[in-house]
């Protein structure tokens, strides 16, 4: 009887430990916030989720210049997080290793609960393989009181948004107009893209075969970027700067216009809070207004256990209930919810959100192709040539064509052609 | 004596099984994957990646491709960087090591002190650099503005004057290791032979040209090997000044490499490159061993 009993208390405890592995998951979401900040709200929210369903979620913040990296190691060793974040044009690339789980969006609300842009993102080939959890886009920010003293509106199309410059350089100085970001930003192609866009470009070839963007749109887009610093409306050390730095540019008072995106209001409101600024949606050039639509997307690693996948998507669900959507994009990550309802918080039609909205409903997101990272980063390395060659006086007319000619032959030879 | 010799197997034997585990396996492994088109795709499953024979080592050998341009570029970075950082970093390095040779008070402190810039982490040391070099608020562009050897800011951190910032950084950074090599070589030298020159009426550069120098030279010879080497290896000065692509002038093999091995994911390629780096390595180091006869032990 006895050795029963111990016998039957030894299976009990193996079937529990058992079952409390099964119900324990890791998740990855990157610097969304700050640190001590975004930790304490994510432990708190995993606790409510354990209490909930008996799940145990361990986070971990990573890097955005760690996370290719990491994901690519839990993808292929199987370890690492079962549930992570991954950026708009990340999602595709991992989903075209096998990695991911497939999902059925209709399990998160169907499609229509989210932004089209953002929903794609997480598509290859027409599969869903992510959640999407937040998503932003760029507009312009101002110093409102620096374009006052200076007697000018904030611009409405790109020649304005020169013009205008022109105006604060007299009363400030060069350099001054605007802040952009250099060779050390990978924000720099969303950057030109924008412009790339408004001036009627396009990246790729409508089926996505092709590059497109040595038209002369592209050159229009990249002689306009350059000649702002060319022109002393941005100053000459933005050729180095990383996005970061332009932003701080901006938000200490250096700048008075910069091309942001909403996760910067919480920069400014713990840097400068008393800087006076306003934005206004992304100048229109010749064929409208175009902004870049990013975010990101909540992604399950596919060779994690069937219970860790059931387990991963709980949790997903969790964090994608309106409520705790809202919550987390406007008091911590300053995101827009990709979720349509948790957007419909009244608060979204206030200030500069109803601007960010608004500019988020024509954004544009870059095709979802397995290639995009290596495709992004063979703009990204000749944009900076165009800028090397400005730095060393040896830019001239044809130095972006020539650069975009060489990127589109590279990305011509990605794409298999 | 065959005792012996078995015991001496045996005691290294430990080192000799770690040394194939870190650093044979991975090599083999490295060079088996050169030959195939390993990619994030077919990593879970590397045995499934084609095979493409000579493929990377055409793209990275070839300057007509893109990659092939780009290697080669890097090379050349490369082999500017180490020439100036190797050959200037020892001048300075000898300077230092024969004042710190002179008896002066507080001699120790001094030899300590001139290892702060070689024991500061690289992360570190090259982020301040990095400050140091911004063209807008850099106090490296102030102090030349106002000696008035520039008249305007200049862009240190892109275009071509970013192979001196990394020259001038990794300078300030490697000079101490050698010179506390070279001091710990002149220290060897007896002080007789030095007395001996002086009698016979050598002078100061004639004491250094004639005994110094000869004395130093197996530790020189040394020093300069592992100089070429390390300077083969250099990443983290370019990484942390200039960041993940560090554009055409400051392009070092390692970062070419870094980027398409682990930031595109092409494994193989970027594995082909390395064997090619290795091997242009292994060519400068037999060149330079056959020249100079180094021997480790003198």
């Amino acid at each position: 009887m006895k050795r029963s009993l111990i016998l039957l208390t030894v299976v009990s405890l193996l079937m529990l430990a058992a079952t409390a592995g099964a119900t324990e998951i890791d998740f990855w979401a990157m610097t969304n916030a700050p640190s001590d900040q975004h930790y304490a709200w994510m432990n708190e929210k995993a606790a409510e989720f354990e209490a909930e369903t008996g799940i145990k979620v361990n986070f971990e913040e990573i890097g955005w210049g760690e996370i290719m990296t990491r994901a690519a190691n839990a993808i292929i060793t199987g370890e690492g997080a079962h549930v992570f974040q991954l950026g708009t044009t990340q999602n595709p690339y991992f989903a075209g290793t096998g990695g991911l789980v497939e999902i059925d969006i209709d399990e998160f609300g169907g499609a229509d609960s989210f932004f089209e842009a953002n929903l794609e993102s997480t598509t290859l080939n027409g599969k869903n393989y992510g959640i999407p959890w937040f998503a932003e886009t760029r507009a312009l920010f101002y110093n409102t009181e620096m374009l006052k003293k200076a007697g000018v509106e904030p611009p409405n199309t790109y020649l304005e948004l020169v013009e205008v410059g022109q105006k604060i350089v007299e009363v400030y100085g060069k350099g001054t107009a605007i802040a952009t970001a250099g060779t050390n930003a990978w924000d720099l192609i969303h950057n030109w893209a924008i412009i790339l866009w408004a001036y009627g470009g396009d990246m790729l070839n409508p089926d996505n075969t092709a590059a497109a963007f040595n038209s002369e749109a592209g050159v229009k887009a990249m002689n306009y970027w350059v000649n702002l610093v060319a022109t002393g409306l941005a100053d000459e050390a933005c050729a180095e700067y990383n996005q970061p730095q332009a932003d701080a540019a901006f938000i200490n008072g250096d700048a008075a216009m910069c091309f942001m995106g909403p996760w910067n209001i919480a920069g400014i409101e713990a840097d400068n809070p008393d800087l006076p600024y306003d934005i206004v949606q992304p100048p229109a050039g010749p064929f409208g207004r175009a902004s870049f639509s990013g975010g990101s997307n909540l992604v399950i690693r596919s060779n994690a256990s069937k219970d860790e996948i059931k387990a991963a998507k709980a949790w997903v669900e969790f964090l994608l209930r309106p409520d705790i959507l809202a919550d987390y994009t406007k008091n911590l990550s300053k995101f827009l919810p990709s979720n349509k309802e948790a957007l419909e918080d009244p608060y979204y039609e206030t200030g500069v959100w109803a601007t960010f909205v608004k500019t988020l409903g024509y954004a544009t997101a870059y095709p979802p192709l397995v290639e995009w990272g290596e495709i992004e980063g063979t703009v990204q390395t000749n944009f900076g040539n165009v800028l090397a060659d400005y730095v060393d006086g040896k830019y001239d007319q044809n130095s972006a064509q020539n650069y975009l000619d060489t990127a589109a032959a590279e990305v011509n030879e990605i794409l298999g052609n | 004596m065959k005792k012996y010799r078995s015991l001496a197997y045996l005691f290294i034997l430990p080192a000799v099984v770690a040394m194939i585990f870190v650093h044979i396996v991975p090599m083999a492994w490295g060079i088996m994957i050169s030959f195939r088109d390993l990619n994030v795709f077919n990593i879970r499953d590397w045995t499934t990646a084609p095979f493409v024979g000579l493929d990377n080592y055409k793209k990275g050998f070839n300057p007509v491709t893109t990659i092939g341009q780009r290697f080669w570029q890097s090379v050349y970075n490369n082999l500017v960087f180490g020439f100036f950082t190797i050959s200037i970093g020892f001048v300075i390095a000898m300077g230092v090591a024969l004042l710190l040779n002179q008896p002066f008070y507080g001699r120790t402190f001094v030899r300590g002190l001139i290892l702060i810039p070689y024991i500061t982490p690289d992360v570190v040391v090259y982020n301040f650099w990095r400050f140091i070099f911004q063209a807008r608020i850099g106090i490296f562009n102030e102090m030349l503005l106002k000696l008035g050897i520039i008249q305007e800011r200049v862009i240190w951190l892109v275009g071509s004057n970013t192979i001196w910032t990394a020259i001038i950084a990794a300078i300030w950074k490697g000079w101490p290791f050698g010179a506390l090599i070279l001091l710990a070589g002149l220290q060897t030298i007896p002080t007789e032979l030095y007395e001996a020159a002086k009698i016979d009426g050598a002078n100061w550069w004639q004491r250094f040209r004639y005994v110094t120098i000869p004395f130093l030279q197996p530790v020189i010879k040394t020093l300069m090997i592992m100089n070429i080497l390390w300077n083969f290896h250099a990443y983290n000065q370019f990484r942390v000044l200039f960041g993940d692509d560090p554009g055409r002038y400051a392009e070092v093999p390692s970062t070419l490499i870094m980027r398409e091995a682990f930031n595109f994911f092409r494994y193989g390629l970027g594995s082909a490159l390395s064997v090619i780096l290795m091997l242009i390595m292994l060519a400068i180091t037999l060149i330079y061993l056959s020249l100079f006869k180094v021997r480790v032990v003198e």
